[in-house]
């Protein structure tokens, strides 16, 4: 690892931010509890944190994930967005519309849209009309370089340029946090590059949180902070200049 | 794009699927409005027919279940003409007289003294003259469907009547007519001294009898009813049945095309799993998953009723060209007919398209991402 790594202070709050999520005690089980995808987890992510969460294939990384941006419900635990526990459906909805963009592995793009379309679609319910969602969806297809794809359809563009289309989706409405689940785990080793470096330079230029899933250490270590999940459970928590281990992990709020 | 741009590019996604679910709609809402259209016809025909005849009232047996099941006797027709306010009553026998090659007619038997005869349009020929016997007049789609011409022979009930005339009424069931003395039609039928209905007119003008009287004073009479056209249609058991029972297919054949918008909503659903785990990812609401499924309803259903009004239309430019049905009934979609019908259709879609809706927006969209 090139930055060092210290013991951790007992907080980890980054000194200037406050914590956008904080995820208490929380557990994920299927098949009424036979199957523990994820246990007891304690994390607090602080606005503008630059987050890996790295672990085997199976370790609940996922599970996490779908957590942090509501597409699947814990449980047992509370999340909290911004302080405030996301109860509903329905809030978790409104969160990923105002305050989240996701990044797929698997793209999940529309294959019958266009790469234009595939973007306007995620600022449906923003009160703008079309020509605005449309100026706004091109002008986010122009920042991850695929202005002259726009009008192709989603089938046809290489599985690069599919996730440039889902990154431009996921920051459309300049979400206060980016999830990246295995941004590049589909892609060849020239267009994963691509993908995380653009990944990296959105998150540089916006200051956005950014959550990064994967299994790619390489990919893992451009990230301040990493987060270890095996078994289900936060094994080690490692940010630029501190770290903590399994039992150190600092209390939540 | 908006939400119905997108939903109808769903369906052209699908087009065999969506273009058979349609197919069904269109059927289903053409074969509701023929149906109703049909029952309809039957009390316009009959209600065109009485009127063109130029009735004030219609004086039936009280209680008979529908026109043709009830008798006067001949004699309570002159007891209906004294009646203050009446201007003029003719009685009339009538029934389904069967002809030859098994054909039934329907058969008006009228006194040779009626007004009713000074009223036949005639196309061609004349009229019974007084005291002649087991002549006729036939309207000409009833001389074109038996192909009788003047002079010809017609077999009513066993007996040999000669055409007289041709008539040319313009309403559907009045075409069809055989017009025949009543004595004559009484001694075949053996219903002497009977008659099925009364036609009466009342007096109009300054010193005229209240209509409301008159019909009272006929009414008291005893064992008949006096009524409009209208109301007598509308306490015929046969007609009412009728009503029934095409309503009853209706709203079967209504539903058999919502039915059809439910399972191609539900199988689009099924596949679309994913694409709606999607929607719900980057943060749409129920409401807007939901439209966007119901959008691709009931733009199946809009199609389909479109397709479906102009089947019935079809039918009703083709049906009087048929002589089986056109010589009986005329049929005559109408805004009064298509409204609730599509009406109906249109709600029915509604629900088989929010049954998928709603089980859609129920999936937890972590689990809708991971199916293929």
């Amino acid at each position: 690892m090139s930055e060092a790594i210290e013991r951790g202070s007992g907080s980890d709050k980054s000194p200037e931010s406050e914590p956008l999520i904080v995820l208490k005690g929380v557990s994920r089980s299927y098949d009424g509890g036979a199957i523990a995808a994820l246990r007891g987890i304690d994390l607090q992510i602080a606005a503008g944190d630059c987050l890996a969460i790295v672990g085997a294939s199976g370790s609940g990384k996922s599970s996490l994930v779908n957590l942090l941006c509501g597409i699947d419900h814990a449980s047992a635990g509370t999340v909290l967005w911004e302080g405030r526990v996301q109860r509903t459906r329905r809030d978790w909805a409104r969160r990923r519309r105002l305050d989240i963009g996701i990044v797929f592995q698997e793209f999940n793009l529309i294959p019958t849209l266009t790469a234009l379309e595939n973007v306007e679609i995620a600022l449906f319910g923003r009160g703008l009309s079309a020509p605005q969602r449309l100026t706004r969806a091109a002008v986010m297809l122009d920042r991850v370089g695929l202005e002259h794809r726009m009008h192709n359809r989603a089938s046809t563009l290489s599985g690069g340029e599919r996730q440039r289309v889902a990154i431009a989706r996921a920051i459309v409405n300049q979400p206060k946090l980016l999830l990246a689940d295995e941004p590049t785990g589909n892609l060849d080793s020239a267009s994963a590059a691509n993908v995380a470096d653009l990944l990296f330079r959105l998150r540089q230029d916006t200051g956005q949180t950014l959550i990064l899933v994967t299994h790619d250490d390489a990919l893992a270590a451009r990230c301040p902070r990493r987060v270890r999940i095996k078994d289900g459970v936060i094994i080690e928590d490692i940010r630029q200049g501190m770290a903590f281990r399994a039992g150190e992990l600092p209390a939540t709020p | 794009m908006n939400l119905l741009g997108l939903a109808l590019r769903n369906l052209r996604r699908r087009p065999a699927r969506t273009g058979l679910s349609i197919l069904g709609i269109g059927l289903a809402v053409g074969s509701a409005l023929a149906l109703i259209a049909l029952s309809h016809s039957i009390q316009d025909s009959t209600r065109e027919s009485i009127n063109e005849l130029g009735d004030d009232l219609v004086v039936t047996q009280k209680g008979a279940a529908d026109i043709f099941g009830g008798f006067i006797p001949e004699a309570t027709i002159e007891r209906v003409a004294a009646i203050p306010g009446v201007a003029r009553v003719a009685g009339e026998l009538f029934m389904f007289a069967p002809s030859t090659d098994q054909r039934s007619v329907l058969t008006l038997g009228w006194p040779e003294t009626s007004y009713l005869w000074s009223r036949v349009p005639l196309r061609e020929g004349r009229l019974p003259q007084p005291g002649e016997h087991l002549v006729a007049v036939l309207g000409d789609a009833a001389a074109a469907a038996l192909g009788k011409k003047l002079d010809d022979e017609l077999t009513l009930i066993g007996e040999n009547f000669r055409i007289v005339g041709i008539s040319n009424y313009t309403t559907v069931i009045n075409r069809g007519l055989v017009l025949v003395p009543l004595i004559d039609l009484q001694e075949a039928s053996y219903r002497m001294r009977q008659v099925t209905m009364i036609h009466v007119n009342v007096e109009h003008g300054a010193g005229a009898v209240e209509p409301g009287r008159v019909r009272a004073a006929i009414e008291a009479l005893g064992n008949v009813t006096a009524a409009t056209a209208n109301e007598m249609l509308k306490n015929d058991r046969n007609v009412a049945v009728l009503d029934a029972v095409s309503l009853a297919i209706s709203i079967i054949a209504v539903a058999m095309g919502a039915l059809s918008v439910l399972s191609a909503l539900m199988m689009a659903t099924q596949e679309r799993t994913r694409e709606i785990g999607i929607f719900a990812a980057i943060g749409w609401s129920n409401a807007r998953i939901m439209a966007s499924i119901v959008l691709e309803g009931m733009s199946m259903c809009a199609v389909g009723c479109v397709l479906g009004v102009l089947l019935s239309f079809l039918a009703a430019f083709a049906f009087p060209h048929i002589p089986a049905i056109g010589n009986l009934i005329s049929f005559r979609p109408s805004i009064a007919l298509i409204a609730p019908v599509l009406g109906a259709a249109c709600a029915l879609c509604l629900i088989g398209s929010l049954i998928p809706a709603w089980r859609a927006i129920r999936m937890v969209p972590a689990e809708a991402l991971r199916r293929m």
